[in-house]
């Protein structure tokens, strides 16, 4: 069961807020603009490419590429999602904390994002720099939020269902899965303003995949709409994953025209924020859909005006 | 009396905001300003920008490119001004009248589009009274040599092309107002050179007077499309 008591804290209709400009470390970035969230894991066993950069020097040159390809943001995770040899915090802080530290000397404005559920490590990052909190697993340690609160950093709000963190959805069941996500996202980011998080660094993101099926995760993606219309930027997080597997029949390295399709859709629907693997993609189907929306002019734009 | 003369092309991506996030030849925009300035240096009583358009028409001095008709959702700047139900300002003129805001020129302005297949004596014509229409009067000449000068080019290939666009680009380095006279109508719809009658308007100001200096600012075709600037004076 969950920490703590959201759900009791959330019944009830909201007030869409203003979208306004989201603050992540020393930057801002405008209602209009969609970022790359670039994912670097200091793992040796998450889903894709498990290892590739769990050498240090491997996860800075993927740093390096990333922010080359126009990432706007880096999302560190030091331990997978899915179950598995148990990681405690004190290793997961020392996976990730050099690392960040050493993000941060290379990179003084990159946003720095961290994969992490626990206020231990979520601690020893902001510490050593980091600007985000991407609790995935939904505040199941209420502390995340004071922790955020505390450094200033920005914090995700997310939506899990009924699980608990590094576990598999069995048989999750909704009356309506954006209903419930709506509730859960929104009842956090109410937490983590009482907690003192500034609210214009606050997320909030549905997680696709976590605590649903595939059914779930593309009813989520179809009424991205209904989360957006609250005015809370939103994380859309779908790169790889299995409800794009499941639906276009692709083992994980075959999954990027499914993901950048749901990224498409996505950015159409007003998600500001994309998790992603593979980020010169990702930030051609963004600047694609940008430029469709009006929102960006095109690269270059020649023919028939010669 | 005409106390000076320039010669620009009429690509839409002229328009900085139909070219997205690149600004795309520069070199070109250059020596359009600097065409226009010319015109400005002369302290005209009025610039008479002359294009090709559907028929020989003054139009409002105030009317302005519209570029919602090539971009329909315009990224960013100037306002559409075409008024609903009437048609748009012919590409020449917009784009005359754009490198003259763009010098910063506010004085007075005759929008002079000529039918794009007037005969040659016709434009000559309008070109004579053009001159007359102040004691100094300047014109900006707006028009395209041949857009068929190669396989990449919109217009694709036209052997005659390149020959066509070199005749007009030495008439016009010469000052040679009888050789853009003698341009030939058919052919030059054939090869999509749309500054033909914009050219002999050009010439017919010029009649009765010396052959006028001119130098050549750019010439060349990075798109299929023969681009010619020429100051006159």
């Amino acid at each position: 069961m969950l920490m703590d008591d959201v759900a009791v804290a959330t019944s009830g209709a909201r007030a869409a807020r203003e979208p306004g400009p989201l603050r992540l470390g020393r930057r801002v970035f405008p209602a209009h603009q969609r970022l790359v969230m670039a994912i670097v894991n200091r793992t040796p066993d998450s889903f894709y490419r498990p290892g590739a950069t769990w050498d240090a020097g491997a996860a800075l040159d993927q740093v390096h590429a990333a922010v080359a390809e126009g990432a706007d943001i880096l999302d560190v995770g030091g331990v997978p999602a899915k179950p598995g040899p148990e990681v405690t915090a004190a290793e997961e802080i020392r996976r990730v904390v050099p690392f960040v530290e050493a993000v941060r000397a290379a990179y003084p404005d990159l946003v720095i994002s961290v994969d992490s559920w626990r206020h231990e490590p979520a601690r020893a990052v902001c510490e050593a720099g980091a600007d985000l909190l991407n609790d995935t697993w939904s505040g199941w340690d209420p502390l995340v939020a004071e922790v955020a609160a505390e450094f200033g950093a920005g914090l995700v709000c997310s939506h899990v269902g009924t699980l608990t963190p590094r576990t598999r959805p069995f048989r999750p069941s909704y009356a309506d899965v954006v209903a419930d996500v709506l509730d859960r996202v929104l009842g956090l980011a109410e937490r983590a303003q009482k907690a003192g998080v500034d609210p214009a660094r606050i997320v909030i993101d549905p997680a696709h995949d976590f605590g649903k099926n595939t059914w779930h995760s593309l009813e989520l993606t179809r009424r991205l709409g209904e989360l957006t219309a609250t005015g809370w930027p939103v994380l859309l997080s779908a790169s790889r994953k299995d409800f794009v597997g499941e639906t276009v029949g692709a083992p994980v390295d075959g999954r990027l025209a499914g993901t950048l399709a749901v990224t498409a859709v996505g950015a159409w629907l007003g998600a500001r924020i994309f998790r992603a693997h593979d980020v010169r993609d990702t930030r051609q189907a963004l600047d694609m859909v940008a430029a469709i929306r009006g929102d960006l002019p095109p690269a270059r734009t020649v023919r028939g005006l010669a | 009396m005409i106390v000076a003369a320039a010669v620009c092309p009429s690509p839409p991506l002229l328009a900085r905001e139909l070219t997205g996030r690149a600004e795309v030849l520069p070199e070109l925009t250059g020596a359009c300003a600097a065409a226009a300035g010319h015109l400005l240096a002369t302290a005209p009583d009025v610039i008479a920008v002359v294009g090709a358009g559907q028929e020989t028409a003054t139009w409002d001095p105030d009317d302005r490119l519209d570029l919602s008709a090539y971009a329909p959702l315009p990224a960013a700047g100037r306002p559409v001004t075409r008024q609903p139900g009437k048609p748009g300002l012919p590409l020449a003129l917009g784009i005359g009248a754009l490198l003259l805001d763009e010098a910063g020129y506010a004085g007075p302005r005759i929008l002079q589009a000529v039918d794009e297949s007037a005969p040659a004596a016709d434009c000559l014509r309008l070109g004579r009274d053009l001159a007359a229409a102040a004691p100094r009067a300047a014109l900006l000449a707006v028009g395209d040599g041949s857009a068929r000068r190669g396989p990449d080019a919109p217009g694709y290939v036209d052997e005659r092309a390149v020959p066509f666009d070199d005749a007009v680009r030495d008439a016009m380095r010469e000052g040679d107002m009888a050789a853009l006279a003698g341009l030939e109508a058919d052919l030059a719809r054939d090869l999509m050179a749309t500054g033909r009658a914009a050219w002999q308007v050009l010439a017919g100001a010029y009649e009765g007077t010396s052959r006028p200096a001119a130098a050549i600012r750019y010439a060349a075709d990075p798109f299929g499309v023969a681009y010619l600037v020429a100051l006159l004076s």
